[in-house]
């Protein structure tokens, strides 16, 4: 279950990304993760040379087609309304066009989703970019011209405001933006991942021999969770420091389920293969009859929602 | 039968010194087989071609878009999404292969993406939106609008009543950059000057003035809708302001007798241009509404549902304002008597009457959002 890969990757990998349930069209709920505030920085930081270049690019164009029969006021004018038209469609155009995801988005692995399911809308697409120029223009123009005639008081209640405003993500569980609760979607990361070959499939070369046996008893302690924590030790490069992490794993493992023979060191990858793969095996056969058994100190088929209620529980 | 099936021992394994030292007597059960079969991977055997095959085609998908795809894998796509989202609800149900479901997990989600993700470019959606979406959205806003539509003409009521009270109001109320040389000192004929100034030519107008006046009213609008966020306040105040400038400015004008010259000179954008503002209004109000009523849906989705709506007519408001701005920074000046000003506003508020009332009426009630 999805809790498992929750759990899992927060004690192995030690960050807690917020994740959230989306329902597909089919009815097949879909786990994403909110985007962290850095990737969204880091993105939006992007997006932003992108379009300077753009816009300096644009208008050396226009110059270079106008000669120099462009006196001042006409070139200003033309670079703002070029900075105007392309921080206003930049984001829209490349939402759409690339489904969600602009270049800087594209580079940091981001994009952006119904936050419902289903299909991210044109309008949606509009709604959540209009709203930037309040959020991030406003500020970053304020920013720019500060230091007018206008009082202290009305510069601090506006800073204010506008740091209310644009730190909106900083709060919330999914990172939402006020474009994001207007328009109804959310920015999630996409890592990809490979699929690997199966650890439980016997290594060709061994003829699918397992040299360790394993009884009932000594499968019944762990749950899904220590398994799948194996499995992830067992994923590692074989490092000096895998070695002596799965020296210790094996150690623990044969203490608790009173294996007796020491294993050798040179046969500690083999011992915890085995292991890996018959208690897979019993635990999917245990899950095939109903017994989902979420980690060591569960009971079969107890908990198995336990750290999910909480967050899909609010609809 | 627990351990049916799962034992991969060879005959010599019990000869073995890796046995089980303790619950040994019942390691032995069900047989010898030679090969551990599990569930997850004879269930990922059958099916990892296919996954592998959704795999690469979304690949190039989001590399470059569906276009990437040749026909017939354009027709497998949904084909293959379907037999990776039902092999995750197997998968969730019967593998604890950890790689094998955040695999599957990442996959149906990047086809997912890919089979729903927006299918229209910017072009196409703009099109459908002036055919139908936006005049649509304006209907749905009549409340909202007759709000600050009464925002609006009190500020007007306001403006004009304090500034004929006492001309001093007219350079509290506006801001010098609105005001420019006019102001209470002014005599008619420097009004007048204003008012039927000359044309300053086709690139002063039509490229420089009206411009600026574009970007500046635009960003108001925006900012109108934008701050609607804040519970609508913002936005009435913005309204009762605008409004409070023009009844100043009527005021001032009608103080020299000239506020009929005034309203024909204001009236040939301000047609455009004020329907923009209020359709700004009306929109930050709806999202203000929204925030503060949320209806049977939780405040949130409320929101997004709704938002959507006002965010489609801020942005036709934002065409309107770039025509407002065409005709207040090229026609006004063009145009230089006031029956025919009057005459040019009559047609463009007819036109948009037309417009938001008629248009798109006809046709297909699909969802909009």
């Amino acid at each position: 279950m999805a809790t498992t890969t929750d759990r899992v990757g927060a004690l192995i990998e030690g960050i807690k990304r917020n994740r959230r349930v989306i329902v597909s069209p089919e009815g097949v709920p879909l786990e994403v993760q909110a985007a962290g505030h850095s990737e969204r920085l880091a993105a939006l930081l992007l997006d932003l040379l992108i379009m300077f270049g753009v816009i300096v690019g644009l208008y050396l164009f226009l110059l270079v087609l106008l000669f120099s029969r462009l006196n001042f006021s006409i070139g200003l004018t033309l670079i703002l309304f070029i900075v105007f038209v392309v921080r206003n469609f930049y984001f829209m155009h490349f939402e759409l066009a690339w489904q969600g995801r602009t270049p800087g988005k594209k580079i940091c692995g981001l994009r952006v989703i119904n936050r419902h399911g289903g299909e991210l809308s044109p309008s949606a697409v509009i709604a959540r970019n209009l709203t930037r120029e309040v959020e991030i223009f406003m500020p970053l123009s304020m920013l720019v011209s500060l230091g007018g005639d206008a009082s202290g008081w009305l510069i601090l209640s506006l800073l204010g405001w506008l740091t209310a405003l644009t730190s909106l993500p900083l709060w919330g569980r999914d990172h939402l933006r006020v474009g994001d609760l207007i328009g109804g979607t959310q920015v999630i990361a996409m890592p990809r991942r490979a699929l690997l070959d199966d650890l439980a499939a016997a290594p060709p070369q061994e003829a699918a021999e397992r040299e360790y046996v394993f009884a009932p008893g000594q499968l019944a302690i762990y749950g899904a969770f220590e398994l799948q924590v194996l499995e992830e030790f067992l994923r590692r490069p074989p490092t000096k420091m895998t070695q002596q992490l799965l020296a210790g794993v094996c150690l623990k493992i044969s203490r608790k389920i009173g294996w007796e023979e020491p294993v050798p060191p040179a046969k500690v990858r083999r011992f915890l293969t085995d292991f890996y793969a018959a208690e897979r095996a019993d635990l999917e056969r245990g899950q095939l009859f109903g017994r989902h058994k979420a980690d060591q100190g569960a009971a079969a088929a107890g908990r198995r929602d336990r750290s999910r209620g909480g967050k899909t529980g609010k609809k | 039968m627990n351990a049916a099936g799962i034992r991969a021992a060879s005959p010599n394994q019990a000869a073995r010194p890796g046995r089980p030292a303790a619950g040994s007597a019942g390691g032995e059960p069900g047989g010898a087989g030679r090969g551990l079969t599990l569930r997850s991977a004879v269930f990922r055997k059958g099916r990892e071609q296919g996954w592998r095959r959704l795999d690469d085609m979304i690949r190039r998908v989001e590399k470059s878009g569906l276009s990437a795809l040749s026909a017939d894998e354009a027709q497998e796509l949904p084909l293959l999404y379907l037999a990776a989202m039902s092999s995750l609800s197997v998968a969730r149900n019967i593998a604890l292969d950890r790689n094998l479901l955040l695999y599957l997990e990442n996959l149906s989600l990047r086809a997912y993406l890919a089979v729903y993700g927006p299918r229209v470019n910017l072009l196409a959606a703009l099109y459908d939106f002036f055919r139908r979406g936006f005049p649509r959205a304006v209907r749905g806003l009549g409340r909202h609008l007759a709000i600050v539509g009464a925002a609006f003409l009190s500020g007007g009521a306001a403006g004009y009543l304090l500034v004929s009270s006492n001309m001093e109001y007219f350079s509290l109320l506006t801001p010098e950059s609105l005001a420019g040389p006019r102001g209470p000192a002014s005599t008619a004929e420097e009004l007048r000057a204003v008012l039927f100034a000359p044309w300053p030519g086709f690139i002063d107008t039509f490229v420089v003035f009206a411009n600026s006046l574009f970007r500046h009213n635009a960003v108001i609008g925006i900012f109108s809708f934008g701050l609607g966020f804040a519970l609508g306040l913002p936005t009435i105040l913005l309204m009762i302001y605008n409004g409070l400038i023009i009844g100043a400015f009527i005021a001032l004008h009608a103080d020299k007798g000239l506020a009929v010259d005034f309203i024909g000179w204001l009236s040939i954008h301000g047609a455009t241009e004020i329907t923009a503002i209020l359709l700004c209004g009306a929109a930050g109000l709806a999202v203000a509404e929204k925030v503060m009523f949320p209806d049977r849906f939780s405040r949130l989705e409320s929101l997004a549902r709704h938002g959507r709506q006002a965010a489609g007519v801020v942005a036709g408001a934002v065409v309107l304002f770039f025509i407002a701005g065409f005709l207040e920074g090229g026609f006004r000046q063009l145009i230089n008597n006031t029956p025919a000003r009057f005459a040019f506003a009559l047609a463009t508020g007819a036109a948009w009457l037309y417009y938001f009332l008629v248009v798109g009426k006809a046709g297909p009630h699909g969802d909009d959002d």
